[in-house]
């Protein structure tokens, strides 16, 4: 075979390349995408076929765990039961494999216990806590769910004064439990939960779902803001948020960035339709 | 019309960064015949192998060029002519020699016939037949050594090219491949090789050509050696007078002087009044060589003048 | 072409008497054996782990054959000299190119057959044993998965054959291709997290980054696109057009290297 031959063949295959190239890669985003979340290997098997290299093992597994979870961000599509399933098993064996990861516990704090799946990201919490048991953090997250889903105020107050009591906790913690029992359920509280998330996590995915969170939050903060001066002027709280701008607190209704309407709670919090997950956000 | 010739072929190797490159072959010229046994010799590292490659295609010259047959020397023109036997030749382990044979059979497009035909009468001649069916790893040096000629002469090659074709074999094994290669010769086929085992080398070769530092010293036709090629009687003999010396060649004996020794060669047909010139002179007979040159003296002699 | 087939040939045979062979099938005996063992620790979904398990052991039997007997196969012609030998035959460097890739495929290929025909009897096997816990699952899904095992391990098998076309050593060209193979298989999952993580970001991401993306996605091998131990496992219907492009993606990519291969090759030097 020529030079010459042989170099048209190489073009013309080179060609053909890109052209099935770019069609795989698109039929397998399809298939990403349409496709069920994949099976998570118990992790005591999983510990045997890592060889000896859990480590790596669990980085790996975590990473696929947080493209899933962003690749189902991107295209706004709402986490399937099933999914949820994958998410904490897979974070489950990412612990397991090496419970002393930190990022699998800032990252099930951030998604699961917002997105309602409360009990199952404290049970991982309990574990992480166990093996970083040097952490102030982890029980500090622990306690916020208590105050701020389960409005446990005791429980969530056990928790923060553990946190107080390890090394690096900052100085606000000790009178943080008093504050949050006072505030309860308040946004406020949780604004600065997730500042101090915010400050603790790099990648990009998980801190864009902490800041449209924190965004939503802090709307909703200064409408209940609005209704605390609403209450001082009027010796009653307004019955619906709308009521604010027609007596001209404020000009026009903050948008919930999770697409939901404004509602009252009865406790003075100001929440929305959207609950703030994306997860009914196409309903 | 010569049959290959290398012209000004010059050739370096780039051993990789850092590194000081390496001239193996400098401004190399020589010409091979149709049916001439031509053999190369020098130390090591004098660029035999490196010419060798250069003309089965491995390597390619950085300048000058190769003919063959008038040609330039292109890919794949010389291989379906040509019998290569390389130096500590490396077989395929698990395979056996049957297989290994097949192969060179079908690739050079013999038919399973003449394989069998060929394969069993080189076998034989090398003394493998029983070995056939045993896998290669097992083989010893000299058995190795003999299974790649046997490779390289399958199938029926004009040009037969060996790179030290005697290394590793017992005293048998060289007379088998030295009888197999004046058979060669008396087929007509052209003989190129590199031997450092000088003897055979003097006694196969129609040509010798010395290499030194990658380049070609000295070309020696057949006559330049006249050594015992069975015609010949060399005696080693006491001093002689400059007359006795003047009478004896003009009795058909040739004279040379070597380290103090006086060295008397005589064709057979003249040995008689030689023999009766020495017994009237009394010059005493001290012994008898094998040899008129050693080739080793000559060549370690031209080596030391190039060098120095 | 008769110096491709010659050449195959006893390339094939050379590896198939290799002795590391009784070492992998072992190995894969092994996990089979294993699989029969552990079938019954679980509770349900049998089926699942069954065809997970054989076919991991495939893919992993087909990774060795390739990384431990198919590199010297290639590599060591050229490390200890044998290719002297086979060039001074009428067999031209891509021949040769060829003749090494197709006889390295045939002795995977027939390896892996061996291996297969084993693991089919553990399916069935484990089939017969637990009926009631194979769900939806289907021989012909397993059937496809397992050829894809095997178009993954030729795609591996031309990885090899252009990397000892390059390098003059067979330990080189065992680490270099399985550094692709470690790429190859992780590619899929770091390219789209990186282009989830920028959507999420709704950054504009920029322009020599993307284009960067797109170069490395079409350089690598994805080796996930011949993955479908989870269809298999749960008996899903895999579409025809994703089959085919798999196919077509591993024929081109294969295509490319080998003759990438062969234009290196011609112009390489062998002292």
């Amino acid at each position: 075979m020529g030079r010459l031959l042989l170099l048209i063949t190489l073009l013309l295959s080179l060609g053909a390349h890109i052209f099935v190239s770019r069609q795989v890669w698109d039929t397998r985003a399809e298939a990403r995408r349409s496709g069920e979340a994949a099976y998570v290997l118990p992790s005591r098997f999983s510990r045997i076929l890592a060889l000896g290299y859990q480590g790596l093992f669990s980085d790996y597994l975590f990473l696929k765990t947080l493209t899933f979870y962003g690749e189902r961000q991107m295209l706004q599509k709402p986490l399937s039961e099933d999914d949820w399933h994958y998410l904490v098993t897979s974070l489950d064996v990412v612990t397991d494999l090496d419970p002393y990861f930190f990022d699998p516990y800032i990252f099930a704090e951030g998604t699961m216990a917002w997105e309602g799946k409360i009990a199952e990201a404290n049970k991982l919490l309990e574990k992480g806590w166990r093996y970083r048991d040097f952490d102030w953090r982890i029980p500090y997250f622990i306690g916020f769910n208590y105050f701020y889903f389960l409005q446990d105020y005791e429980k969530g107050g056990n928790y923060i004064m553990e946190a107080a009591k390890l090394s690096g906790s900052p100085r606000f913690l000790p009178t943080l439990a008093a504050r949050l029992t006072y505030y309860g359920g308040k946004s406020e509280t949780a604004i600065l939960f997730l500042k101090g998330m915010l400050a603790d996590t790099e990648d990009p995915s998980f801190r864009a779902t902490l800041e449209i969170r924190l965004l939503a939050l802090e709307r909703a903060a200064e409408l209940e803001k609005m209704i605390e001066r609403f209450k001082d002027d009027h010796g009653r709280s307004p019955n619906q948020v709308e009521e604010l701008v027609a007596r001209g607190y404020i000009d026009v209704l903050p948008i919930d960035p999770y697409g939901g309407q404004w509602i009252l709670l009865k406790s003075g919090r100001v929440f929305s339709t959207s609950k703030f997950t994306t997860a009914r956000k196409k309903e | 019309m010569n049959l290959i010739s290398f012209n000004n072929v010059c050739k370096t190797y780039d051993p990789g960064l850092f590194k000081k490159k390496i001239q193996a072959v400098n401004d190399l010229s020589f010409d091979l015949q149709q049916g001439e046994v031509f053999g190369l010799i020098g130390p090591n590292g004098a660029g035999k192998s490196t010419a060798i490659r250069m003309l089965l295609g491995l390597i390619r010259p950085d300048s000058g060029t190769i003919f063959y047959k008038g040609r330039p020397l292109r890919e794949g023109s010389i291989q379906q002519d040509i019998g290569y036997l390389p130096e500590n030749p490396y077989l395929y382990d698990h395979l056996n020699l049957l297989e290994l044979l097949t192969f060179c059979g079908r690739s050079s497009g013999l038919d399973a016939d003449a394989i069998s035909e060929r394969g069993t009468a080189l076998m034989t001649r090398l003394n493998l037949l029983e070995a056939q069916k045993r896998p290669l790893r097992t083989f010893s040096k000299g058995m190795l050594q003999r299974a790649g000629i046997c490779f390289a002469l399958l199938h029926d090659p004009s040009i037969v090219i060996l790179d030290e074709p005697m290394s590793g074999l017992d005293p048998i094994g060289r007379k088998m491949v030295f009888d197999l290669v004046m058979e060669l010769k008396g087929e007509g086929k052209t003989i190129f090789f590199c031997s450092h085992i000088l003897n055979d080398v003097e006694r196969l070769c129609d040509r010798i050509g010395l290499m030194n530092r990658g380049g070609l010293v000295r070309l020696f036709a057949r006559a330049d050696f006249p050594q015992n090629d069975g015609n010949t009687v060399i005696l080693h003999v006491a001093p002689l007078s400059a007359p006795q010396r003047h009478d004896l060649q003009a009795l058909g004996g040739r004279l040379r002087q070597e380290e103090g020794e006086m060295l008397l060669a005589v064709a057979e047909d003249c040995y008689h009044p030689v023999n009766r010139y020495l017994e009237q002179q009394g010059v005493a007979v001290l012994g008898g060589r094998s040899e008129w040159v050693s080739l080793e003296e000559l060549f370690m002699g031209i080596i030391k003048e190039q060098e120095a | 072409m008769r110096g491709i087939l010659s050449l195959a040939v006893i390339t094939f045979k050379e590896g198939i008497r290799n002795r590391s062979l009784f070492g992998i099938a072992l190995l894969a005996l092994f996990l089979f054996g294993l699989n029969i063992t552990v079938a019954g620790f679980f509770m349900r979904d049998i089926g699942k782990v069954t065809v997970d398990m054989n076919l991991s052991a495939l893919s992993v039997a087909g990774l060795l054959l390739v990384f431990f007997v198919g590199v010297n196969l290639m590599a060591k012609d050229i490390d200890r000299k044998t290719i002297h030998l086979v060039l001074s035959k009428p067999i031209s460097r891509i021949e040769y190119i060829w003749g090494k890739y197709l006889g390295i495929l045939f002795f995977v290929f027939v390896s892996l057959a061996i291996l297969l025909a084993l693991s089919s009897a553990t399916v069935f096997f484990l089939h017969g044993s637990y009926p009631d816990y194979f769900g939806q699952f289907t021989w012909s899904v397993f059937f496809v998965a397992a050829f894809f095992v095997f178009v993954k391990i030729a795609l591996l098998v031309s990885i090899v054959v252009f990397f000892s076309s390059i390098t003059t050593n067979s330990f080189i060209t065992l680490i270099f291709s399985v550094c692709a193979f470690i790429v190859g298989s992780t590619i899929e999952e770091v390219l789209f997290y990186l282009r989830s993580s920028f959507a999420a970001k709704e950054l504009a991401i920029s322009d020599s980054l993307r284009h960067l993306l797109e170069i490395v996605s079409y350089l690598v091998p994805n080796l996930s696109v011949f993955d479908f131990k989870t269809e298999a496992a749960h008996g899903l219907a895999i579409g025809l057009d994703r089959l085919g492009f798999s196919l077509a993606y591993a024929a081109v990519y294969i295509t490319v290297l080998l003759l990438l291969a062969s234009l290196i090759f011609r112009r390489r030097e062998f002292n």
